[in-house]
């Protein structure tokens, strides 16, 4: 028997052993076509999943390579029915193609003429496919593109899109590496995108996503699209665009609520593109109103059901999407690899800090005990009230003050979601709150006095979950969130991680009711915490009073 | 072996007239032979040769030796079935091609010894003779073909002519004309067996006559035409002119037949269109690393261990309900299959195979349930190469047949797991053939399923049909559940139990099972990770104290506040957690596990739940103070749950009553806390109106239906007060059941009347004379004089049989 790092468990996760002096020759090997679902401290759970498996094979990864990568490092056995499955799902991926047709224009054709057969007599595809010209090869509408690849994915026979892309309408952009570069695995993340055509990069938050789409851009030389999650975080782009690329001010525009500029580089809002009036999507004309070359999507995990539809129309231009975790709350992941394209690259989190690219943080729960009358009044509660009630409690905001206290000085974010409770903790720290109804030039206002530090302490709701870059935040505080959300949990760290100018460590706490399901959310979430890595602690509120 | 000669007492050889007296004439050897290829004649032992002549010509028995002739061996029985009786060696060897085919040489002379050692075949070695019995079941008379596919010879099949009908056919053909019907189809069948004559005719023949007879050359040799009566020069269709010169008889009113001479001479003297006298080969599908394959068999191995034991856990604690048919109904199984997190088809694999090792049965009780024998917990304390051996032996033997379950059986009911009807005899023999072929192939080859179901067909081509087949396919996916193969090679550790070496068995298979591990990995995340199985103590505390997440090679245990819980409601403290985890960790016990371990012991327990039937509450402690110290008060069985609260196990009157007789003055209190008045008034119902008759009586008799009745009920009286006509009367006849079967089947070749004593299914013993047609398996088809129909009776029911006086008859 040997002593591989490896351990694959029959339902299809494998266990990687950190501490073994082969895990990184394992990690490498086993990365292209397995998850990294959680990466705690001792042992890496990844998971292979068909998508990953094909995400693989699109990487150019074939199933020999596969089954070798997990004999040679398993500790043990590997069950053969789960190296026969892998090698059956892995040969499904590109038997069919969608290809241009110098005559005929975009087609489907099959190096297997039953699994043709199998998914024309589908229902789903019928309407999507015109005139048989051969045995192998089946007209496809060139609008259903994007259609039939999502459909083909549901049958299990996701087809290889070699149709390629328009080059769209030129236009120059160059990154401005003065005094900067790009970090190496930011060139990868940009090289693997654009080796592939399409596909998704997932980096931690704050490792600079913004620059692998600029880099994406330079290496474009076309006219972009950027759809960002809200105005504050176009801002951001085109402020980061600016400062990185060749642009200029006047050659990006914004397209938001507010503003409805359509330039060479154009940054839309997921909310904009999204509104619903008389039930049509009056904006969506901006995909069509230049030859955009390429199109940016930030945060693919958040992509709205709506943007996914479009996007099934846009299977003839080059797509990035950039995100942080591959998870959705709403596993739509399938959507992602059909519509977008297969990931591209990733990079553990935990790595990532050991290059220092992000500050390590540390992360702890402090618990709360709710008074005898707000228990009794938790119980009696409405159960949509519960969580409201629990997360809200009067209790929090001396525990706040407490932590607010003892980092005095740096730069600390509270974060909540209940406007009345951040109000009261406002007034109670004395500091200026961010909400939704913050005017955006307010906000900048406050960020920007925050980021130079004439503010120490910044009360934020959800407004601030995404893409603000306040590389200053060392200390974040959330007193309520939306439920369990991993996802929200991921972005709120991302607040903190930027690599901090004197170098120490971020501080990450958690205020949470004990014996409410505040704490049942918080634990959830507290679990994605460690399952990418971070260790955290739990703390009584009594020992930080 | 046996020559087919016989030496009677004066050394003088003659001839063996009977089977009898070819098998006295066969040595001890060959005797056991025949008794090792056929052991049903053993049971019980016969008597003497005749006995065994006559039991081993028995319809059944006959069948079963068939059946365990592999493919070549068959095609010889059934050429010789065809052939005529006795046959010449020649004659059998040109119905089989063995000018043709080398192979087919050498294989022959083997194939018919190994006949003759089954004794389906006797006589001498010039004069074979294929058991009356055999050649009865391989090429029987009347409308079936039989496998070759050969219709009857002329001599049977024109018997039905009329003599100037045959006169016709006689002419068409080209031959002279005879009266003797039987010189006739002698003439007509010798014109067969002679290739010119029989060509020159065919060269006569209009166009499609050879299209006609192709069709029916390899059987079945029936046309579905009606036959007519003509001449050769009125024929207008090329059947009519078949018939004309008698290449095809009248079979009946709407079909004819081809002739058994006409077909040989179609195939060129052939009984068969292919021969097989190769078994064919068993490919190898792949080869893999030898080792490799043995620690993947291992692994599965010690993985097959472990499911069996997770479903016998599963329902130590959740024992399903035993159908009133018996077996699992499909909810359970598909409960188990979720819980353990198989396929449904797996995890009855599993649950039948714990069955077939007695490690779980029915608990007997009136509401029966499946639980874990105490044979399973012995079984939980071998080692586990023990433990899979006794898995690996309980498969191999057992008849029982996993996959069927969920298939339908002939009644197209459902069959259960653990259920009857799941029983192959086929089965247990196949998987050793199947294990036996893997283990015949070059070291590291995995079988290739579909050669390995040829070979399995050629073996025992009249076993199972699309069982046996099927039955291959399972035999392979079970082995490799079970571990006896790993990637399908057979463990160099499984293929000593072929030869029930189950001692070697075990030392090659211990040492390549995992080592139990002593030490898991605690990580932040409230997962501990078990990389590899672990002692049996430490996976059973695991257990209580964590949710299982995932299985395999290693075992991923999550905490939770739940399973925390668990543990401390299974007696440990928190204390006794924290230790057991820093003993077991081979890191360090992370801090939110320990936390989460204190905050659910902070909470365990703060509420306790108890039964009480009554509770007694007073504002005066010292009343209660008295009443507890009270020794009248003891059958209350009172405890105190509060300063001024008592909790007792009778029930509230009899509380009451007994504080009455002790003299205090209770008073009882409603649910809601109120006193409870109790009325003096005797209990009324709310007002309530009488039922309304139904008027559902018969309708009143008029005098004309009393009359009929009348007549109708007289009429029945005098009908069963006749006297009934009393039975023969004499003794019933009495003969032991040996000579009750000779008489019979002689019988039935004379084509006698015979007497009988006959006792029907009621007890009522009668006398019968029948004529028996058939005797086989177990019925005497016979015609009864007395009530002149063909009647079956049991042999076993037959008292004893004599023969008819010859007035009687």
């Amino acid at each position: 028997m040997h002593d591989g790092p490896l351990i694959v468990q029959s339902d299809k996760t494998l266990l990687l052993e950190t501490g073994h002096a082969a895990a990184d020759d394992c990690r490498r090997v086993i990365a292209p076509f397995a998850e990294l679902e959680r990466a705690p401290e001792h042992v890496h759970t990844y998971r292979v999943t068909p998508l990953g498996l094909w995400n693989a094979r699109a990487a150019g990864h074939d199933a020999e390579q596969v089954v070798d990568a997990l004999v040679r490092f398993s500790r043990y056995p590997v069950p053969n029915a789960l190296l026969v499955d892998i090698a059956d799902t892995m040969d499904r991926y590109g038997r069919l193609k969608l290809a241009k047709d110098p005559v005929h224009g975009l087609v489907l054709t099959a190096t297997d003429r039953m699994v043709l057969e199998e998914v024309l007599r589908s229902k789903k595809i019928i309407p999507l496919v015109g005139q048989r010209l051969d045995p192998d090869t089946v007209l496809v509408h060139p609008s259903e593109r994007g259609q039939i690849k999502q459909v083909l994915l549901k049958l299990g026979w996701p087809a290889e899109d070699t149709a390629g892309y328009v080059d769209g309408e030129a236009h120059p952009i160059d990154l401005a590496q003065d005094g900067w570069q790009l970090r190496p695995y930011q060139q990868q993340a940009a090289d693997g995108f654009w080796h592939g055509g399409s596909g998704v990069v997932v980096l931690p938050c704050g490792a600079g996503k913004t620059l692998v789409g600029a880099a994406a851009m330079a290496k474009a030389k076309a006219t972009t699209l950027i759809l960002v999650t809200n105005t504050v975080s176009a801002r951001q782009w085109k402020h980061e665009l600016v400062k990185r690329t060749s642009l200029t001010e006047d050659e990006i525009g914004e397209y938001s609520g507010a503003r409805k500029e359509i330039r060479p580089v154009t940054i839309a809002t997921y909310q904009v593109m999204t509104t619903k009036r008389k039930g049509v999507y009056p904006h969506l004309e901006l995909f069509d109103s230049r030859d955009w070359g390429l199109i940016v999507y930030d945060e693919v995990h958040l992509l709205p059901a709506p943007v996914f539809k479009f996007t099934a129309d846009l299977q003839a231009r080059r797509r990035l999407g950039l995100t942080a975790t591959l998870v959705r709350e709403d596993g739509r992941e399938g959507d992602v690899f059909s519509l977008i394209g297969p990931k591209r690259f990733d990079a553990p989190w935990k790595e990532i800090e050991a290059q220092g690219y992000i500050a390590p943080a540390d992360c702890c729960e402090v618990r709360v005990t709710l008074t005898d009358h707000e228990r009794l009044a938790y119980a009696t509660a409405e159960p949509e009230e519960r969580y409201r009630f629990c997360a809200t409690t009067a209790t929090k905001r001396r525990v706040t003050q407490a932590l607010v206290e003892k980092h005095r000085g740096t730069p600390t974010l509270v974060i909540g979601q209940y406007i009345d409770q951040l109000d009261e903790l406002g007034e109670a720290l004395d500091a200026p709150v961010i909400k939704g109804e913050t005017t955006n030039a307010q906000r900048e206002k406050l960020f920007d006095a925050f980021r130079e530090g004439e503010i120490s302490v910044l009360v934020v709701s959800k407004v601030a979950n995404f893409s603000i870059d306040l590389p200053e935040a060392t200390v974040a505080i959330q007193v309520s969130g939306t439920f369990g959300s991993r996802q929200e949990e991921a972005q709120r760290l991302g607040r903190v991680l930027r690599p901090k100018a004197d170098g120490h460590m971020a501080h990450f706490y958690s205020v949470v009711a004990r014996d409410t399901i505040d704490q049942d959310f918080a634990a959830h979430r507290q679990r994605f915490l460690a399952e990418q890595g971070y260790a955290y602690r739990i703390v009584d509120a009594d020992d930080i009073l | 072996m046996s020559t087919g000669r016989t030496e009677d007492a004066d050394g003088v050889r003659t001839l063996p007239r009977t089977l009898a007296e070819d098998l006295r004439g066969r040595d001890d050897a060959a005797l056991s032979a025949l008794l090792r290829a056929r052991p049903d004649l053993v049971h019980p032992v016969p008597a003497d040769l005749s006995q065994l002549a006559t039991r081993s010509s028995t319809r059944a028995s006959v069948i079963r030796a068939l059946e365990r002739l592999d493919r070549f061996s068959l095609q010889v029985a059934e050429a010789l079935a065809v052939a005529a009786d006795p046959c010449a060696p020649q004659e059998l060897q040109a119905l089989l091609g063995v000018d043709q085919d080398p192979d087919v040489a050498a294989a022959f002379d083997p194939a018919v010894a190994a006949l003759r050692d089954a004794a389906l075949v006797w006589g001498e070695p010039e004069r074979l003779r294929l058991v009356r019995t055999a050649r009865d079941v391989l090429a029987p008379a009347g409308g079936q073909p039989g496998p070759t596919g050969l219709g009857p010879l002329y001599a049977d099949a024109g018997a039905g002519l009329s003599p100037t009908r045959l006169q016709e056919i006689l002419a068409d053909a080209g031959l002279r004309s005879t009266h003797d019907q039987v010189s006739a189809l002698a003439a007509l069948s010798a014109l067969f067996a002679d290739r010119k004559r029989a060509d020159a005719l065919l060269a006569q023949a209009p166009e499609g006559a050879r299209g006609v007879l192709s069709k029916l050359t390899w059987g079945p040799p029936f046309g579905a035409t009606p036959p007519r009566a003509v001449r050769a020069e009125d024929a207008r269709t090329p059947v009519e002119w078949l018939q004309a010169c008698g290449l095809l008889l009248p079979a009946g009113r709407d079909a004819v037949v081809l002739p058994r001479e006409v077909a040989l001479h179609l195939r060129g003297g052939l009984a068969h269109r292919q021969v097989q006298p190769v078994a064919p080969e068993v490919r190898a599908a792949r080869t893999v690393d030898p080792e490799q394959a043995d620690h993947a068999a291992a692994a599965q191995a010690f993985t097959a261990v472990r499911t069996v034991e997770e479903a016998m856990d599963l329902w130590s604690t959740e024992s399903p309900t035993v159908l009133r048919a018996g077996g699992l109904g499909v909810r359970d199984l598909r409960r188990a299959a979720q819980a353990l997190d198989l396929t449904e088809p797996h995890a009855a694999f599993w649950l039948e195979l714990a069955y077939g090792a007695g490690l779980v049965a029915p608990d007997g009780e009136v509401d029966e349930h499946w639980a874990p024998t105490p044979a399973y917990d012995e079984w939980l304390r071998r080692p586990v190469a023990e433990r899979w051996l006794l898995l690996a032996r309980t498969w191999l033997a057992a008849t029982r047949v996993a996959a069927l379950v969920g298939t339908k059986d002939a009644k197209d009911k459902v069959l259960p797991a653990l259920g009857s009807g799941l029983d192959r005899t086929l089965a247990p023999e196949l998987r050793r053939d199947v294990l036996g072929l893997l283990a015949a192939l070059p070291r590291g080859s995995a079988g290739d399923a579909a050669s390995l179901t040829a070979r399995i067909a050629w073996q025992l081509p009249l076993r199972g049909g699309d069982l046996r087949d099927q039955l291959v396919a399972w035999t392979l996916a079970e082995a490799e559940d079970l571990g006896l193969t790993g990637r399908g090679v057979l463990a160099r550790f499984a293929a000593p139990l072929l030869d029930d070496d189950e001692t070697t068995t075990l030392s090659r298979l211990a040492p390549l099972l995992p080592e139990p591990l002593d030490q898991v990995i605690l990580q932040p995340d409230l997962t501990a990770i078990a990389p590899g199985p672990l002692r049996t103590p430490l996976a059973q505390t695991l257990a209580v104290a964590a949710d299982v997440e995932s299985k395999g090679g290693a075992t991923v245990y999550r905490f939770t506040p739940d399973s925390v819980r668990r543990a401390l409601d299974a007696g440990r403290s928190a204390a006794e957690l924290h230790a057991f985890l820093a003993e077991h960790s081979s890191t360090p016990v992370p801090q939110p596990l320990t936390y989460l371990v204190d905050d659910v012991a902070r909470r365990h327990g703060r509420l306790r739940v108890g039964a009480a039937s009554a509770y007694l509450r007073c504002d005066d402690d010292a009343l209660l103070d008295e009443l507890l110290a009270d020794r009248r008060a003891a059958q209350l069985r009172l405890r105190r749950l509060a300063p001024t609260v008592l909790a007792a196990q009778a029930d509230p009157a009899a509380v009451l009553t007994q504080l009455r007789t002790m003299g205090y003055a209770p008073a009882a209190e409603t649910a809601d806390g109120d006193v409870l008045i109790t009325r003096p008034d005797a209990r009324r119902t709310p007002p309530r109106t009488p039922p309304t008759p139904v008027p559902d009586g018969p309708p009143p008799v008029t005098t004309g239906l009393l009359a009929a009745a009348v007549k109708a009920i007289r009429a029945g009286d005098r009908a069963a007060t006749v006297t009934h006509r009393a039975p023969t009367p004499g003794p019933l006849p009495r003969t032991p059941a040996a000579e009750t079967l000779a008489t019979l089947q002689t019988a039935v070749l004379t084509g006698d009347a015979v007497w009988i004593g006959y006792v029907n299914a009621d007890g009522a013993a009668s006398q019968r004379v029948i004529e028996p047609v058939r005797v086989e398996g177990g019925f005497v088809t016979a015609f009864d004089q007395v009530h002149e129909e063909v009647r079956t009776f049991s042999l076993h029911r037959i008292t004893g049989v004599a023969e008819l006086a010859d007035d009687e008859a």
